[in-house]
């Protein structure tokens, strides 16, 4: 028994589904129109062990008779008299009928029927074999979306019979702040030039060009062969997970945290990373006793916060991924690149120059009832008289303690921003809020800052 | 007729024989799109639209008068010669003259921005089916910079005329102050580039334009076009109205098979071969259906979800634009995509609607140009209207609004006969800025055809039609009215050395 025979009588005898020949050709890696025969001959050779066993539906392509299309067609000849004043010469040069090819499909039961209206045949094939005649084509649509997700799954496209040599797609840009993490991959990804490669060569969506919705992990996920964020980000994250236990609810920023590490590194490596903010020539600012919390502030981006929102039980998986991930670390490479960070961190947090951006970074603690509270980093506007009698507004950056009842409001929006420059000046001020932070106090909260 | 002895082991109704078939190569068509309806990205609405109808009138208004003075210099009616006047106001009571000017159609069921502004409307009204009323109370005047004067006469019953295009008439004005239109000129076909005019034909120079329009036989036999070695044209698929649904799937077969004869998966080795012939889709509009839901509906879930900030699942449904994307990025590997937006499309409402964002589109996206690429992105996702020269022709695409308004106007079925009617006042949207939205242009008019193309396609169509006109120089353009497939489930080849019309239809 033939492979096919074997797949087509599991699937339409024993499981009672409808397959068709775009399935079949998905599912056994078979030129379409090989599996349109096998349909067929499947059709066959079971409607001759028994009557009526599988049903058929055939696709047919060509001419039907004219008899409606006439009436279509001509609708513009004739009504034209408007214009032919000015125009006398008008003819009505492609009043004969336009070719018109009809593509039918119709089950077993009706062919003779439908053939019967066709003029001329150009093409026909099984286009699909079920266990009972069918009715309602639109069974087949969902059929259809069984083909897309398997496509998408594996290298469906070598079987297309039509391709395109000259099909090009761009290459992913580096964005800057977002595919910070995911810049690593994209160097490694092939360059897809045009015409270099033959498009069946590249599958609809190929792994290597990580989609754009991805998360960090994600394109982590995807892409476990990269070296470079690979290493660092097992190494980083070693040590994160005590600390995430006190803490529990920051635990999804350390893993930030590590690919944010990780891409230091990248930076260190080459310079010239154009994801990577140029940060190293703001002031090397002194490292805080408090190394946890200092390394945290970093991340205000979205992805952290949102992460921040989730539940206890997605962290604890990400904790568990991540200590999967990590065997062998390396401490001292981690507290070095701590350090690196370090100037990172203020082009990161004042680079939001935006006075309604209110949440800049932030620094929480988890008390034991689960609740969390800290501060954040805020800017205020603040007007002033100054000298000369004009109004000067300025911006303050402040601190503002609150706890997890006030729901944090994330601007989304505020990661792009962070390509912007600002000044420098606030930059020290994350340092002190560690211990600070630790221990927020009920106080805290009503202070007026 | 055909029985079903005749189809008997046909080629694919028998055994599979082991023979693995080989891969055919999709042919290829030159393509440059033009960017005369890209707006710039520092827009600005603070201006009047007045401009756009005196740049109008500007442009069209010497080819408009050339034409006349062919026709009427010298013209002696009752024994007076008509002559020409320059303004509208210059008009005098009892004298034999032409004068050209702006059509403006005072009709009652026309939205009229004025009465909503005095009404203190700040929604816009409710669209309608037509703008002509049965009453006889429809009124047609013609308007320069320097007045408006009430056409009358049994000769406009004619013509089609709606707002914004440019005519001119002669006749006189009568003791009523309206003027007795005895005949009246259009500007006619625009002068038109010659093929390969932006783009360069491959290597071997094919027949020199015009001459390649052939009059086709009757039963022209496209699909065996089997000679690999004699260039045959290419065909260019235009498709509009898929409107990917989230809610209606009673076209969802339709849109499947269409899937699969685009990428040549469906029928046989012979037809695959002509489908391989087809170089480039153009989906003009409509690819996303519209919402339907009832007021009450969305609003009662308003309430219900209270204050919700950003993305609210149960008020947006992705599908569409998912089903879309998934088309779109099955049929890319194989086939370059044009896409004009349609009314119902996620793009501004108004004309000219910019091209969809390719955020739109996360799997089909890498498909598109880079921002500031210079050769246009494999799926090309372009404004509506949209202009651009495929394998030589120039070509004139929209996504029907143009043409559902100025239908509006007329009381008239004969929607091939509009779209022959707006290439000869030379403006593909003359109802723009009165009812058909659009941007209060300043410095360009970008509406009227400085140049005739050389296929005339609008979207989003009731039914299909085609038909060839010609003008006074030789030019001849086809139009095609693309029916909406969801609708109709059908679609349009177009032969790209003949510009033959085929047409495909889906039936389940």
């Amino acid at each position: 028994m033939e492979v096919y025979s074997k797949f087509l009588a599991e699937n339409v005898l024993a499981e009672d589904k409808v397959v068709t020949y775009r399935l079949l050709s998905c599912a056994l890696h078979v030129h379409v129109n090989t599996a349109k025969q096998m349909l067929y001959d499947f059709h066959k050779t079971q409607n001759e062990k028994r009557a009526g066993a599988v049903h058929a539906t055939y696709l047919i392509y060509g001419v039907k008779q004219h008899v409606e299309l006439a009436s279509a067609s001509h609708n513009g000849g004739d009504g034209d008299v408007e214009m032919t004043s000015s125009m006398p010469d008008v003819d009505s040069v492609d009043d004969d009928v336009v070719p018109t090819f009809t593509l039918s499909i119709v089950a077993e039961e009706g062919l003779e029927d439908a053939l019967a209206e066709y003029d001329e045949v150009s093409a026909i094939h099984v286009y699909s074999v079920g266990p009972r005649p069918t009715k309602d084509f639109a069974l087949l649509a969902d059929v259809a979306t069984d083909v897309l997700s398997l496509g998408a799954q594996d290298d469906y496209n070598e079987h297309a019979p039509i391709s395109n040599p000259r099909m090009h797609r761009r290459e992913r840009q580096v964005a800057s702040a977002k595919a910070k993490t995911t810049t690593a991959p994209t160097h490694v990804k092939p360059k897809q030039e045009p015409k270099q490669e033959p498009s069946r060569l590249f599958p609809v969506k190929p792994a290597p060009a990580p989609a754009p919705a991805k998360t960090v992990a994600e394109a982590q996920a995807v892409k476990p062969d990269v070296e470079t964020p690979e290493k660092t980000s097992s190494s980083a994250p070693s040590k994160k997970p005590a600390p995430t236990l006190k803490r529990g609810g920051s635990t999804n920023s350390s893993i930030m945290q590590a690919f944010s590490k990780a891409t230091t590194k990248v930076k260190k490596a080459e310079t010239s990373q154009p994801a990577t903010p140029s940060g190293d020539e703001s002031s090397l600012q002194p490292m805080s006793d408090d190394g946890e919390d200092d390394t945290e502030i970093p991340q205000p981006r979205a992805r952290v916060v949102s992460g921040r929102k989730s539940k206890t039980e997605r962290e604890e998986e990400l904790r568990r991924m991540m200590e999967e991930d990590d065997d062998g670390d390396e401490d001292e490479e981690e507290k070095a690149e701590s350090l690196d960070e370090e100037p990172e961190e203020p082009e990161e947090e004042a680079s939001a120059p935006e006075p309604t951006q209110d949440e800049p970074t932030e620094v929480a603690t988890t008390s034991g009832d689960g609740r969390r509270r800290g501060k954040r980093r805020i800017t205020k506007k603040k007007q002033i008289m100054d000298d000369q009698g004009y109004l000067v507004t300025i911006q303050e950056q402040g601190w503002e303690s609150f706890s997890e009842d006030e729901a944090p409001v994330q601007p989304i929006a505020s990661k792009p921003k962070t390509a912007s420059s600002a000044p420098p000046a606030p930059a020290a001020k994350p340092k002190k809020s560690g211990p600070k932070g630790s221990q927020g106090s009920i106080m805290s909260f009503f202070s007026k800052k | 007729m055909v029985t079903l002895d005749e189809i008997a082991n046909a080629g694919l109704l028998q055994k599979p024989s082991g023979t693995v078939p080989k891969v055919l190569e999709r042919s290829e068509s030159q393509y440059k799109p033009l960017t005369s309806f890209n707006l710039g990205k520092d827009l600005q609405y603070q201006q009047q639209f007045a401009d756009i109808y005196f740049l109008r009138l500007t442009k069209i208004k010497p080819a408009v008068e050339e034409i006349a003075s062919v026709a009427w210099d010298g013209t002696i009616i009752g024994g007076e010669t008509a002559k020409k006047v320059e303004r509208v106001l210059d008009v005098r009571q009892g004298e034999l003259c032409w004068v050209t000017g702006t059509v403006y159609m005072d009709m009652a069921l026309k939205p009229n921005i004025l009465e909503d502004v005095s009404k203190d409307r700040w929604i816009s009204a409710p669209s309608v089916d037509r703008y002509y009323s049965e009453d006889g109370k429809d009124s047609v005047m013609l308007e320069d910079d320097s007045g408006r004067i009430q056409l009358v006469g049994d000769v406009l019953k004619h013509f089609f005329m709606v707002t914004g295009c440019i005519i001119a008439v002669m006749g006189t004005e009568n003791a009523n102050g309206e003027f007795d239109v005895i005949d009246v000129k259009f500007a006619d076909l625009a002068p038109q580039p010659g093929r390969w005019e932006l783009s360069k034909p491959p290597a071997p120079v094919p027949k020199p334009a015009k001459k390649g329009r052939r009059v086709k036989d009757e039963d022209e036999d496209v699909e065996m076009a089997d000679s690999p070695s004699s260039k045959p044209g290419t065909k260019i698929a235009i498709v509009s109205g898929l409107e990917f649904s989230g809610v209606d799937t009673s076209y969802a077969m339709e849109l499947n098979l269409l899937l699969e004869f685009l990428l040549g998966e469906a029928l046989d080795p012979a037809a695959q071969k002509e489908m391989a012939q087809i170089s480039r889709l153009i989906i003009a509009g409509n690819s996303i259906a519209a919402e339907r839901k009832g007021f009450g509906e969305s609003t009662g879930g308003d309430k219900k979800s209270g204050k919700k900030y950003g993305y609210d699942s149960s008020t947006y449904n992705p599908l569409p634009s998912q089903l879309l994307d998934g088309f779109l990025s099955e049929l890319l590997p194989t086939i370059p995509i044009t896409l004009l937006p349609g009314v119902l499309d996620p793009a501004n409402a108004s004309y000219p609607q910019q091209p969809i964002h390719a955020a739109m589109f996360p799997k089909s996206r890498s498909y598109v140009a880079m921002p500031g690429a210079t050769e246009p992105g494999w799926l090309d996702t372009v404004t509506n209207p949209w202009e651009g020269e495929i394998e030589g022709w120039r070509v004139l695409g929209t996504g029907g609004q143009n043409l559902d308004d100025v239908f509006k106007y007329v009381d008239s079925d004969d929607r091939l006969g509009m779209m022959e009617a707006m290439c000869r006042w030379r403006c593909s949207a003359p109802t723009a800025p009165d009812t058909l939205w659009a941007y209060p242009f300043q410095d360009d008019e970008p509406f009227v055809m400085k140049e005739c193309p050389h296929l005339y396609f609008v979207g989003c169509q009731p039914e299909f039609g085609t038909k060839v006109i010609q003008g006074p120089d030789g030019q001849m353009v086809r139009l095609i009215a693309v029916p909406s497939f969801s609708a109709t489930r059908e679609l349009v080849l177009v032969d790209s050395e003949t510009l033959d019309v085929t047409r495909i239809k889906i039936a389940v």
